[in-house]
C-alpha cells in the first residue's frame, strides 16, 4: 500500500481497470513492433548471410542452368547441381588461367538432410569462406585421404556427431529438402539411399563462419569418386541380373535392405581409388581466384577471364559479388514492400490505442471532472492521458521485442530448413531503439485526441447525477 | 482565525457568449462570507447558482469584476495556478458523491491530496485519520460498497482533506430523503465548524433555510447589482 496517490497510480488503475482493452491493445502494438523488427532483423541478416559464403572466390564455374542458380546450388547448398563437369574441364581451365586457387568441388551426397561438399584440401587451406577469416578447427584436422570427414559447425550441432564417429552418407539430397526435382534427372540408384558399404570417419569439426557452409560436411573428391563408381558398376550388374530372374520393381523394393552384405559377397573388397575411371571423376563445381596484387581483391583481367569462360558453352560462370548483388535488387525491393507494410501495421495499431482510449474516455468524464475539482490542471489531465497512451506503446514496444526475438529463431529455422541460407539473427541496438522510441512515439501520437477530449472535459456538467 | 475573507465577490459579471447584449447570467456587486461563516444561495433552477459557483471555484473565466478566495483574486491567477487554489483552499461537495471509482475510500481522499503542501508520505496517515474522524472504519474498501452514509462521509472528508477556506455545497442534499438529508447537513455544517471554513451551500430545498443564519437569494444579489447601476 503506497503512501500517497500519483499521476502513476491513477494511469495504472486506468489501465487495469479496462483490463481487456489493456491487453488486446499491447498485443496489437507488440505484433505490429515484432513484425518490424523481424523484418528489419532478417533483412540485414539476410543480407549478410548472403554475402558471406563466397569469400575470398572471383569466380564459380559450373554447369547449372544459369549464374544465380550455380550460386544458389553451388555456395547456399540450395539444390545439388544437376549437371557434372568433367575433370578434363577442370585440368583445362586450372592451367589455362592464371589462378591463385581452383578448387574442385562435389554435391550430391548428404548426411541427415546436411549436404557433404567433397572437395580437395586446397578448400580449407586456399579458399576462405569469409574474405580474410580463413577456416579455423573447433576440433581435430582437415581430412587428409579417403573416408575422413570434416563437420561444419552447424552440421556438428545437429547431428551431435563427434570425432572419431563413424558415419555413412547418403546419395542424394535426402532429408527434408527438395529431392523430388532431382529424382527424374538423376539416372542410377534411387535417390536418397545409404552408401553403408563405405564408412567415413569423423576426423574434424570447423569453428562457425556464419555462411551456408557451416551446414556442411566436407570429405576429399576420392572417396565420393570411388563410391560413385561403386553405384556404377552396381547398376551394370543389376541390369543384368534382372534381365535373368528378377523383374525390376522387385529388386528396387528390396534394394536397401540387401544393399550391404549382398555387395560385400561380389566385391571384396569393395572398391578402391584404382577402380575409378575418368568417367567417374566428375565435380559439379570449381571455386576459382585469380592472382591478385598485394592488398587487392579486384584483379584487372577478372573481366577478360569471366568473358572467356562464359563463351565455352559447356560451362556456366558466376561472378559471386555481381549474383548476390543482383539477387538483393530484387529481393530488397520486396523487403522494402514488407517493412512498408510492417510500418502501415504498426500505425493501424497505433489507431488500436488510439480507439481503446477514445472509447475509454466516456466512461471517465466524471473522473476527470472529479480530478479537477480536486485540483488538477487542463495540461495535467492531457498529461495523464498522453503518458496512458505512451505507456501502452511502452508496454507494446517491450513485449514485441521479446516476440520478436522468439519469432526470429522460428523464421531463421523455416530460411535454414527450406532455403539452406544460414542467418545468424542479429538486431543491432541501434535499430531497436528506434523501432521502440518509434512505437513510443506512436503511443504519444495515438493519445493526442483522446488527451484533447480529457483537457476539454467541461467539469460542472459531468459531476451532475447521471439521468 | 486568520480575518481574511473566505470568499469576497465585487462587482462579478458574466454572461455566457451568444446571449443579448448585458443579459448577465450573474451580476453581483459585493458579496462577503467571513471565516467559518454559513450561508444558503437559494435560487430557482435557471438562476445562476451553478454558474456562479462555478466562477469561485475557479473553473469559469472571469469576465468582470473580481473574485477573490482566501484572499487570492482568481482573476491574477493563470488557469493552472487557479486549479491548484481551488484544490488547496476550496472543498467541494455534489449532489452525488462523485467518488472515484476503482480506488478505495482513503485512495479518494489521498487524490485530494495530491494538489495540496502535505508531503506526500504523510497523505495516507492523514487520510486514514480523517476517515477515522468522520467514522469510517473500513478505509481500504471500495466506496461502492459502503453505505450511502459512508460515501456521503467520504466525499465530504475529500473535500475538507486540504483544509480549505472555503466548503461550496451544490444541492448536497438533493439525492437524499429528508431523514438522510437532515443528518448529512449536520455532518457538512458540523465538520466546517470544526475546520473553521466557510460553507457556500446551494440549495432550492425549503427545509434547508432554518439551518442558517445567513440566507440570501440569488435573484436579490442581481436585482441589487441592477439597482445600483440603475442609481
Amino acid at each position: 500500500m503506497s503512501n500517497s496517490m500519483t499521476d502513476w497510480t491513477i494511469i495504472l488503475r486506468s489501465l487495469r481497470a479496462r483490463l481487456f482493452s489493456t491487453i488486446t491493445t499491447v498485443v496489437t502494438v507488440a505484433v505490429a513492433v515484432a513484425l518490424m523488427l523481424v523484418l528489419l532483423m532478417m533483412r540485414d541478416s539476410g543480407r549478410r548471410a548472403f554475402e558471406r559464403g563466397s569469400g575470398n572466390m572471383h569466380l564459380l564455374v559450373s554447369a547449372d542452368a544459369s549464374p544465380l542458380v550455380s550460386i544458389l546450388n553451388g555456395i547456399f547448398y540450395a539444390n545439388p547441381p544437376r549437371r557434372p563437369i568433367a575433370w578434363s574441364k577442370y585440368q583445362e581451365i586450372a592451367a589455362k588461367f592464371p589462378l591463385d586457387f581452383a578448387v574442385p568441388t562435389q554435391l550430391g551426397d548428404s548426411y541427415q538432410g546436411n549436404p557433404v561438399l567433397a572437395t580437395t584440401p586446397e578448400f580449407f587451406t586456399k579458399f576462405q569462406p569469409v574474405p580474410k577469416e580463413p577456416w579455423k578447427l573447433a576440433s581435430g584436422k582437415f581430412f587428409d585421404t579417403e573416408w575422413q570427414v570434416v563437420l561444419g559447425a552447424r552440421a556438428a550441432a545437429t547431428t551431435g556427431l563427434k570425432l572419431g564417429d563413424q558415419i555413412a552418407l547418403t546419395h542424394g539430397a535426402g532429408g527434408s529438402r527438395d529431392t523430388g526435382a532431382s529424382k527424374d534427372a538423376q539416372p542410377g540408384p534411387a535417390p536418397g539411399h545409404v552408401h553403408s558399404e563405405f564408412k567415413y570417419t569423423v576426423v574434424g569439426i570447423l569453428e562457425p563462419t556464419g555462411s551456408a557452409h557451416d551446414r556442411a560436411l566436407f570429405t576429399n573428391l576420392n572417396s565420393t569418386w570411388i563410391i560413385h563408381a561403386f553405384d556404377r558398376r552396381e547398376r551394370a550388374e543389376h541390369a543384368s541380373d534382372s534381365s535373368k530372374d528378377h523383374d525390376h520393381a522387385d529388386h528396387d523394393h528390396d534394394h536397401d535392405h540387401d544393399h550391404d552384405h549382398d555387395h560385400k559377397a561380389h566385391h571384396e573388397p569393395p572398391m578402391t581409388l584404382a577402380d575409378i575411371t575418368d568417367e567417374d571423376r566428375k565435380v559439379t563445381g570449381l571455386y576459382l581466384r585469380l592472382i591478385t596484387r598485394e592488398g587487392s581483391d579486384s584483379p584487372a583481367n577478372l573481366p577478360q577471364i569471366f568473358d572467356m569462360l562464359r563463351r565455352d558453352p559447356t560451362i556456366t560462370v558466376a561472378q559471386p559479388n555481381q549474383e548476390i548483388t543482383r539477387l538483393f535488387s530484387i529481393v530488397g525491393n520486396i523487403d522494402q514492400i514488407l517493412v512498408g507494410m510492417a510500418g502501415v501495421v504498426m500505425a493501424s495499431s497505433g489507431i488500436a490505442i488510439m480507439l481503446a482510449l477514445y472509447n475509454s474516455m466516456e466512461q471517465r468524464r466524471r473522473q476527470i471532472a472529479v480530478l479537477r475539482v480536486l485540483g488538477a490542471s487542463q495540461t495535467r489531465i492531457f498529461g495523464l492521458v498522453l503518458t496512458e497512451s505512451a505507456l501502452v506503446g511502452v508496454l507494446g514496444a517491450i513485449l514485441g521485442l521479446v516476440i520478436s526475438l522468439l519469432g526470429v529463431r522460428i523464421v531463421t529455422a523455416i530460411m535454414r530448413d527450406r532455403l539452406g541460407l544460414v542467418i545468424e539473427p542479429l538486431l543491432s541496438p541501434e535499430v531497436a531503439m528506434l523501432v521502440v522510441v518509434a512505437t513510443i512515439a506512436l503511443g504519444v501520437l495515438a493519445g493526442f485526441i483522446p488527451a484533447l477530449m480529457a483537457y476539454r472535459t467541461p467539469v460542472a456538467k459531468n459531476l451532475k447525477p447521471l439521468g | 482565525m486568520s480575518t481574511t475573507l473566505a470568499l469576497h465577490i465585487r462587482s462579478l459579471k458574466f454572461q455566457y457568449p451568444g446571449t443579448a447584449d448585458k443579459q448577465w447570467t450573474v451580476n453581483i456587486l459585493d458579496f462577503k462570507l467571513a471565516p467559518a461563516e454559513q450561508t444558503l444561495l437559494t435560487g430557482g433552477s435557471g438562476s445562476g447558482k451553478s454558474t456562479l459557483l462555478q466562477l469561485v471555484a475557479g473553473l469559469l473565466d472571469i469576465q468582470q469584476g473580481s473574485i477573490e478566495v482566501a484572499g487570492v483574486s482568481l482573476a491574477s491567477l493563470s488557469r493552472a495556478k487557479r486549479d491548484l487554489h481551488r484544490g488547496r483552499t476550496t472543498g467541494m461537495i455534489f449532489q452525488t458523491f462523485n467518488l472515484l471509482h476503482g480506488f478505495s475510500a482513503c485512495e479518494n481522499v489521498m487524490a485530494a491530496l495530491m494538489f495540496s503542501s502535505i508531503p506526500p508520505s504523510q497523505h495516507r496517515a492523514t487520510a486514514l485519520q480523517l476517515l477515522a474522524q468522520l467514522g469510517i472504519d473500513k478505509p481500504d474498501s471500495d466506496p461502492d460498497r459502503l453505505s450511502v452514509g459512508q460515501q456521503q462521509r467520504v466525499a465530504v472528508a475529500r473535500a475538507i482533506a486540504c483544509k480549505p477556506a472555503l466548503i461550496l455545497a451544490d444541492e448536497p442534499t438533493a439525492s437524499l430523503d429528508p431523514e438522510n438529508a437532515g443528518g448529512a447537513m449536520d455532518l457538512i455544517q458540523q465538520t466546517c465548524r470544526s475546520i473553521g471554513a466557510a460553507l457556500l451551500c446551494v440549495s432550492h430545498d425549503p427545509a434547508m433555510a432554518s439551518r442558517f443564519e445567513r440566507r440570501i437569494s440569488l435573484r436579490d444579489l442581481n436585482a441589487q447589482a441592477t439597482q445600483e447601476a440603475a442609481r
